[in-house]
C-alpha cells in the first residue's frame, strides 16, 4: 500500500527526512512514533502529495506519487482519509454538511452522500449530532466527526497524525479502538503520534522516527 | 446539481461575508468603469455625428463658363459613368442663381448690379459610400479638376478631416483610460477577492487535503469576481443613463442646437449587454489574479 525508497527531504538546511525507506502492507496499522520535529507530519504530507521529496519515491496505492502532476494529486486525496489533532472541521458547516464535503467534491448524488454520511456518522456513534455545529461538540466527538469524514467515501489508506493529541486517555482509548475497526473492514491506517500511550493501546507495528531518520523497527509489541 | 448548488451558495456566502467589502468593491468597480463610459460614450456619438456627415458630404464640380451644351452633357455622361459616383444633379447657371435669390433674398440686389449671372454652372456629386473616406475624396476630386472644362472642385473635407482626428484622439485617449481603468477595476477585484480568500484559508486547505480539484476550489471565487464585475458594470451604466438623461433634458432645444437632443444616442442595448459581459470578464479576471496567488502561495 505504501513505499518509500530513499526519500529525503529538507526545508532550507534543515533535514526533515533522511534516507528512508519503508513499506506498509495493504491492510496493516502501522504506528510512526518519535518526538515533535522528528518528521512524522513531513513523512505524512508526502503521502498525500502535499509535499515532494528531494530525493527517492513515493508510492501510495500503487501509485507514484512523486511522478503524479499536481492536477491528479486530488484524485489520490480522493483514496486516502485524514485525521488531523486540531480537527480541521469548517466551523459555519453542521456535522453532516461537514462530512458530506468529500462526496461534494466528488459530484456525488444527494441520495448516495445522505446514505452514506449517515453510515459514517453511525460507524464513528455521532449520529444523533449531524445537525449540529462543530462548536456544540465534545473534543471526542469534533474528533470522531474528522473520522467520519475520513472515512466517508470508503478510503483504501487512512492517515491520522497525533489523532489523540488534544483527547484525554478514555477519549484515546475510544478513538484508537475507531481506528482499530476501521482497520479491521480492511483500510490501511498509519497513525502518527508522539504518545507512548496511544503505542501501548494500539499494540500493532511501530516505525520509528528519530530527527528524520528510520530507527530499526523491533517488532510488535506485545 | 447539489455540486452546482454548493457552489452557488459558496459564492454567495462569500460576498454576503464580506458585504461590506463587497459593496465597496462593486461602486468602486461601477464609478471606474462609468469614467470609461463616459469616454465611450463621447466616442460613440461623434463617431456617429462624423458618419452623418461623411453620408451628407456633396462634392461641387463648377464648370468654365465657356463649357458649351453638349460638352456639358458628354461630361455628365462621363460623370456617371465613373463608379465612385452615387448620384449626381446639374445645377445650370440660372438655377444656381434661382437658389442664391432664394437663400439670401436680402442680397440678391448685389447680383443684379453686375448686369449678368457670375455665377457657374455645376454638377452636385454625391460618392458612393466606399469612396466617401477624405483620401479617396481628395483624390477623386483632384482627378476630376484635370478634366477640361472644371473650372474648380469643391468640397467641405477640411472640418470633416478635423472632426475625423478630434474622433481618432478622443479614440486613443478612450482606449488608453480604458486600459488603465481596466486594470484598475481588475485590482480592485482582486483584492476583494483576496480577502475572501485569506478569510477562507483554513476551508481552502481542507478542500484541498479532501480531493477537491483546483477548479472546484476556484470557481466560487470565479463567480465571485463575475457578480462583483457584473453588479459594476449595471451600476456604472445606470449612472451613465442617468448622466446622459439629465444631459439632454439641459440641452437647449432652441436655436443652434434645436433637435441635437434628438441627435445624442445611448449605447444599443447589444452595447449595453456586451459592457456588462466586459465587466464580468474583468471581475473574473480579478479573481483569476488572486486565486492564482493564493494558489501559487500554499501546497
Amino acid at each position: 500500500m505504501i513505499e518509500l525508497i530513499h526519500v529525503s527531504k529538507r526545508y532550507d538546511q534543515r533535514s526533515a527526512l533522511s534516507d528512508i525507506t519503508l513499506e506498509i502492507a495493504k491492510g496493516e496499522f502501522a504506528l510512526l512514533m518519535g518526538p515533535s520535529g522528528a518528521g512524522k507530519s513531513t513523512l505524512l504530507r508526502l503521502l498525500i502529495g502535499a509535499e515532494r521529496p528531494d530525493e527517492g519515491q513515493v508510492f501510495v496505492h500503487q501509485k507514484n506519487v512523486t511522478a503524479l502532476k499536481q492536477s491528479n494529486i486530488p484524485y489520490l486525496r480522493r483514496k486516502v482519509g485524514t485525521v488531523f489533532q486540531d480537527f480541521q472541521l469548517l466551523p459555519k458547516k453542521s456535522v453532516f454538511d461537514n462530512v458530506a464535503l468529500p462526496l461534494l467534491v466528488q459530484g456525488v448524488s444527494a441520495n448516495d452522500i445522505s446514505r452514506k454520511v449517515t453510515e459514517a456518522l453511525r460507524a464513528v456513534g455521532v449520529e444523533h449530532k449531524r445537525a449540529q455545529f462543530p462548536a456544540g461538540l465534545s473534543t471526542g466527538e469534533q474528533q470522531r466527526v474528522c473520522i467520519a469524514r475520513a472515512i466517508v467515501n470508503g478510503p483504501v489508506l487512512l492517515l491520522a497524525d497525533e489523532p489523540t493529541g488534544n483527547l484525554d486517555p478514555a477519549l484515546t482509548v475510544e478513538i484508537i479502538e475507531l481506528f482499530k475497526t476501521i482497520n479491521a473492514c480492511g483500510t490501511t491506517v498509519v497513525v502518527a503520534t508522539h504518545d507512548p500511550f496511544v503505542m501501548a493501546q494500539a499494540n500493532r507495528r511501530v516505525l520509528t522516527l528519530s530527527e528524520g531518520r528510520l530507527l530499526p523497527e523491533q517488532g510488535v509489541p506485545v | 446539481m447539489k455540486m452546482l448548488f454548493y457552489l452557488l451558495r459558496e459564492s454567495w456566502v462569500n460576498m454576503w461575508t464580506n458585504r461590506m467589502t463587497t459593496v465597496v468593491a462593486i461602486l468602486t468597480t461601477a464609478f471606474t468603469l462609468a469614467c470609461v463610459g463616459i469616454f465611450l460614450l463621447l466616442y460613440v456619438n461623434l463617431r456617429a455625428a462624423a458618419g452623418w456627415l461623411q453620408d451628407d458630404i456633396k462634392i461641387m464640380v463648377y464648370l468654365d463658363d465657356r463649357l458649351a451644351v453638349d460638352s456639358i452633357a458628354k461630361m455628365e455622361q462621363q460623370l456617371r459613368g465613373d463608379h465612385a459616383v452615387a448620384s449626381l444633379l446639374f445645377i445650370s447657371k440660372e438655377q444656381a442663381l434661382g437658389e442664391f435669390k432664394a437663400q439670401f433674398p436680402s442680397e440678391s440686389h448685389l447680383l443684379e448690379g453686375l448686369g449678368q449671372n457670375p455665377l457657374p454652372a455645376s454638377f452636385v456629386v454625391a460618392l458612393r459610400p466606399s469612396f466617401r473616406s477624405s483620401d479617396l475624396v481628395k483624390r477623386w476630386a483632384e482627378r476630376v479638376s484635370r478634366i477640361t472644362g472644371v473650372a474648380k472642385v469643391d468640397y467641405s473635407q477640411d472640418w470633416i478631416d478635423a472632426l475625423a482626428t478630434v474622433i481618432r484622439s478622443i479614440e486613443l485617449v478612450a482606449v488608453g483610460i480604458g486600459v488603465i481603468l481596466s486594470a484598475a477595476a481588475v485590482t480592485i477585484i482582486a483584492n476583494t477577492i483576496r480577502l475572501t480568500l485569506f478569510a477562507r484559508r483554513d476551508e481552502i486547505a481542507i478542500l484541498r487535503l479532501i480531493g477537491a480539484t483546483a477548479s472546484f476550489i476556484r470557481i466560487p471565487y470565479l463567480l465571485e469576481g463575475a457578480v462583483l464585475g457584473a453588479l459594476g458594470s449595471t451600476l456604472s451604466l445606470g449612472m451613465l443613463k442617468l448622466m446622459y438623461e439629465l444631459f439632454r433634458q439641459e440641452m437647449p432645444t432652441t436655436g443652434r442646437f434645436a433637435g441635437f437632443e434628438n441627435l445624442i444616442t445611448f449605447f444599443s442595448p447589444s452595447v449595453c449587454l456586451a459592457l456588462i459581459a466586459v465587466g464580468m470578464g474583468l471581475g473574473v479576471a480579478g479573481s483569476f489574479v488572486s486565486i492564482r496567488r493564493f494558489g501559487e502561495a500554499k501546497a
